[in-house]
């Protein structure tokens, strides 16, 4: 097996066209890492100096009364994260901006997609197009014809009298393509590695492991079903048809496809629906902001008793503050069952994408790509999630201030001071642990295993029958 | 044309299995994609019938209770004569209704939303402005769309078509043969290679005033037939391409293989690098210059005094002097702070203006790489004839832009007149916050 795989490369080594090819995907996948590294380290400048600017403004801020300043809210700005630049997954469509303040939530805006025209519809140039798209099309083209030449030319017969296996041979063929991808994903990972040096620390070292193990065992299923094909159909012209069908069902139009089933089986509520069942729980509940509410009085007298006075003028504390967190948390619970199930619909939406890898191994490498370098939907919900909590601590910090600070109830004009204002933490989001969430990525490596076992299976149950033949 | 090469490569290509399931399931594709777009735009349309229907039942509402002469139960402090309550109860909504030609592209319209709830204090980069709730994800993979199977894989379905003209008669040594038989290879394979134009041309096109005559907007005949142009052109200069490549064919598997290269440099590389590129020279925006119009210097105008507000208001509507409020001696506090939101408004004008002008700055780029990157070329200007591209959504917001001055104009002119509101002069506010 290891002559025979010695040999291959041998033959790699002395075509010029592979050479010349090898040499363009060396060279386009280090501009591509390296610029891509640049620009996402730019990206990510612009989001911390946006963050610093509204933070200043926030630090700065005069004495003001606490519920003004929680109208004056801040934002939460999404942070590009370091693996950025090989996939960039979902970052393009959403958007990156989110108002954090009092009484509301709000969506996160102003998407790099609605700020300008169309360009590309398979995204920027990055190593994950390289990688999704041309690549295995290069791998393809150098395996349709990898057995069938061997029986056209008479090598498989001399071959197989010098006692090799079909299944050896074949093998032998795959891991030599194999190890050519190997080379390029390596390349790319010690490129992305050395200019990022800095910023890489052991969560993103083992986000670079599942990287690299996801798209070698994409490329093993690739090569192997081009093989499997040709031994099926003899014929390199009906070999190479098919898989470059198939290339394109996986990659095209599958996602597609099965993306806009899966929106059908779990449909989403329009934004006007779920804004008006909002509204609708809401209004159920206190309206901080009206004074003619019946469950603002029912709290007032719970207020009152609980601090054995008769009247809001004698509450040593702020009455208005403690409606406004009372409104708050009741906003919050609506917020939590309404967006609860959205996100919840979404993750269904997600895990019935990813069990379409048994079908289409390209999802499984989409989602574990995206899911490695920090960009796919679930680590886009994380930090929604996480600006949501940062809202909520920062809402109630000056609640409690407006309530318990040191204001009575009426004091409308009562200002809290700067020292108060700079003393509220900063929102800071820190990407998820992977490995702490590896296990939402379970279906997408279980079926990239179950590829790899089928086609082994397969092409040994064909090769014992071609041997036979 | 050569009738009988033509009726050759008919009856090989009803013959050749692997071509013709290509081409009836590219066809069952774009059908299906057709079908899909008019689905999403039915969805829109729902989604806009709901809103007006909602729109109209907060009317009645409003009528009602000028009808008693009485405000809501729960909100007892709102004077129903006051034209400043009344049109702050009154939401207008401004919809961007889908092109009649939308299942032919759905373009953009995944990216932005496409309707908005107006009040005075809106601006046109409110957070309620962002695309139709969606999974991200599927986003991203993108909806099966007609003009991007036409766009990205019609020219794949003419590899498959025709990347063994020429190409197999060399692997199979039949190439002399040919030549013999036919004087003119050249001219052999050009009509071999044109029955396959014709056909696809002839289907696309089918397609394309199928969806006129479905949804019989013939009124719209105009973007229909640009439509069906800048597809044939697309298609034939594909074609080209693929002519020349056949002609110097070795074997079918590199004519294949160049066949590929070419669409994955034309629809994925350029296009990828030059998006790539744009990003690298505008980076995304956060837009922080219109957060500090929308937060800390909308603030800043809050904390001014009523004389210097009332200064901008008079810059800004000089038509308000002759107004009687503006006449009387003494300056009304209240009516001055009411009318804050015009100036608010102003800004937030201002500060849009600025994004556009990025953006616009960022278009221009894009629009400079199409003389070597002409599938965005395309692809934009298809999305064009079908409402969907970002100067489609662009207009969308200059009618929001409209909606909001109009509202706050007419709350300011009835507030400085000291106008009263009855049933009639509601119903003329119900055409000035409605564009009618």
């Amino acid at each position: 097996m290891r002559i025979i795989f010695y040999n291959e490369w041998r033959g790699f080594l002395r075509n010029k066209l592979f050479l010349f090819f090898i040499s363009f995907f060396i060279i386009l996948l280090f501009l591509v890492t390296f610029f891509g590294i640049i620009q996402n380290n730019k990206q990510i400048k612009s989001q911390k100096d946006a963050h610093d600017h509204i933070r200043a403004q926030w630090d700065e801020m005069d004495p003001s009364n606490p519920h003004s300043a929680a109208h004056f809210g801040t934002y939460a700005f999404k942070p590009n994260s370091i693996l950025n630049s090989l996939d960039e997954g979902v970052n393009a469509v959403t958007g990156l901006v989110l108002r954090l303040e009092g009484h509301k939530q709000n969506e996160v805006a102003f998407s790099e997609a609605s700020q300008s025209l169309t360009v590309s519809k398979f995204g920027k140039f990055k190593v994950s197009l390289l990688f999704q798209f041309i690549i295995p099309l290069f791998l393809i083209f150098l395996a349709f014809n990898i057995y069938t030449s061997e029986v056209s030319s008479g090598r498989l017969k001399l071959l197989l009298i010098q006692g090799n296996s079909l299944q050896k041979i074949v093998f032998a063929k795959i891991f030599s393509l194999l190890s050519l991808a190997t080379i390029l994903l390596l390349f790319t990972i010690i490129v992305q590695f050395l200019f990022n040096f800095s910023n890489i620390k052991l969560d993103q070292i083992i986000r670079l492991i599942v990287f690299f193990c996801s798209y070698f065992i994409y490329y093993f299923i690739v090569i192997s079903f081009t093989v499997f094909l040709s031994l099926i159909f003899k014929k390199s012209t009906a070999a190479l048809s098919l898989t470059i069908i198939t290339w394109l069902l996986w990659t095209i139009f599958l996602p597609k496809a099965i993306g806009n089933f899966i929106e059908t089986l779990t449909p989403l509520s329009t934004r006007i629906e779920l804004a008006d069942k909002m509204k609708e729980d809401r209004s159920k509940g206190i309206d901080g902001h009206n004074p003619f509410d019946d469950r603002k009085k029912d709290l007032e007298k719970e207020v009152l008793a609980r601090y054995e006075v008769d009247s809001i003028s004698n509450l040593p504390i702020n009455f208005t503050g403690i409606l406004m967190q009372a409104d708050e948390e009741y906003g919050n619970k609506v917020w939590d069952k309404h967006y609860g199930e959205l996100y919840e619909n979404l993750e269904i939406q997600k895990r019935n994408y990813q069990l379409s890898g048994f079908i289409n191994p390209f999802a499984s490498l989409q989602s574990l790509s995206m899911a490695s370098s920090g960009t796919d939907l679930l680590h886009h919900l994380d930090f929604l999630n996480s600006a949501e909590v940062y809202r909520r601590y920062f809402i109630k910090t000056l609640n409690d201030e407006y309530a318990f600070g040191g204001s009575k109830t009426g004091e409308r004009g009562w200002k809290a001071s700067n020292d108060f204002f700079r003393s509220i933490k900063d929102f800071s989001y820190k990407e998820a642990n992977f490995l702490s969430i590896l296990s939402n990525y379970i279906i997408d490596i279980f079926s990239l295993l179950f590829w790899i076992v089928s086609l082994v299976f397969a092409i040994n149950v064909f090769s014992r029958k071609e041997l036979i033949k | 044309m050569n009738l009988s090469i033509f009726l050759f490569e008919f009856k090989h290509f009803v013959r050749n299995k692997a071509k013709l399931f290509s081409y009836i399931c590219f066809m069952m594709l774009c059908v299906f994609s057709i079908y899909n777009g008019f689905e999403i735009m039915d969805k829109q349309l729902n989604t806009i019938a709901e809103i007006k229907a909602k729109q109209e039942l907060e009317y009645i509402k409003v009528i009602e209770w000028l009808e008693n002469k009485q405000g809501p139960e729960d909100k007892p402090w709102i004077n129903i004569e006051d034209p400043y309550w009344l049109i702050r109860s009154t939401p207008s909504y401004v919809v961007k209704n889908p092109s009649a030609l939308f299942p032919l592209a759905i373009g953009q319209s995944e990216q932005f939303g496409f309707y908005k709830k107006v009040t005075r204090w809106s601006s046109t980069y409110d957070s309620d402005m962002v695309e139709e709730i969606s999974n991200y994800e599927r986003l991203i993979n993108g909806n099966i769309d007609f003009s991007f199977l036409i766009i990205f894989l019609l020219p794949i379905l003419l590899i498959i078509l025709t990347y063994n003209i020429n190409g197999l008669e060399k692997d199979l040594n039949f190439n002399k043969l040919i030549s013999i038989q036919n004087n003119k290879i050249n001219y052999w394979i050009c009509n071999r290679l044109l029955f396959y134009l014709l056909l696809l041309i002839l289907s696309v096109d089918i397609l394309i005033l199928g969806v006129g005559l479905f949804n019989n907007k013939f009124y719209i005949i105009q973007s229909l037939l640009k439509i069906i142009l800048i597809s044939n052109l697309y298609i034939i200069s594909f074609s080209i391409v693929f002519y020349f490549i056949n002609k110097n064919a070795r074997s079918s598997s590199s004519v294949a293989f160049k066949m590929i290269s070419i669409w994955l440099v034309l629809c994925v590389i350029i296009p990828g690098s030059v998006h790539q590129y744009v990003s690298f020279k505008y980076p995304v925006n956060y837009m922080t210059d219109f957060l500090d119009v929308n937060r800390k210097q909308t603030y800043e105008v809050f904390k001014l005094d009523n004389i210097d507000l009332y200064d901008i208001l008079m810059e800004i509507h000089p038509e308000l002097v002759q107004t009687k409020k503006a006449q009387e001696q003494s300056l009304d506090n209240q009516l001055v702070r009411r009318s804050i939101s015009t100036i608010i408004n102003q800004m937030n004008i201002d500060a849009a203006n600025e994004i556009e002008i990025q953006n616009e700055e960022k278009n221009n780029l894009i629009k400079l790489s199409y003389f070597f990157n002409p599938v965005s070329y395309v692809q934009n200007l298809w999305n064009a004839c079908t409402n969907t591209d970002y100067h489609s959504y662009r207009n969308f917001r200059l009618d929001i832009e409209e909606s909001i001055i109009n509202r706050n104009k007419l709350i300011i002119i009835e507030l400085w007149e000291n106008n009263k509101v009855d049933k009639p002069t509601y119903q003329t506010y119900l055409e000035v916050l409605n564009h009618l």
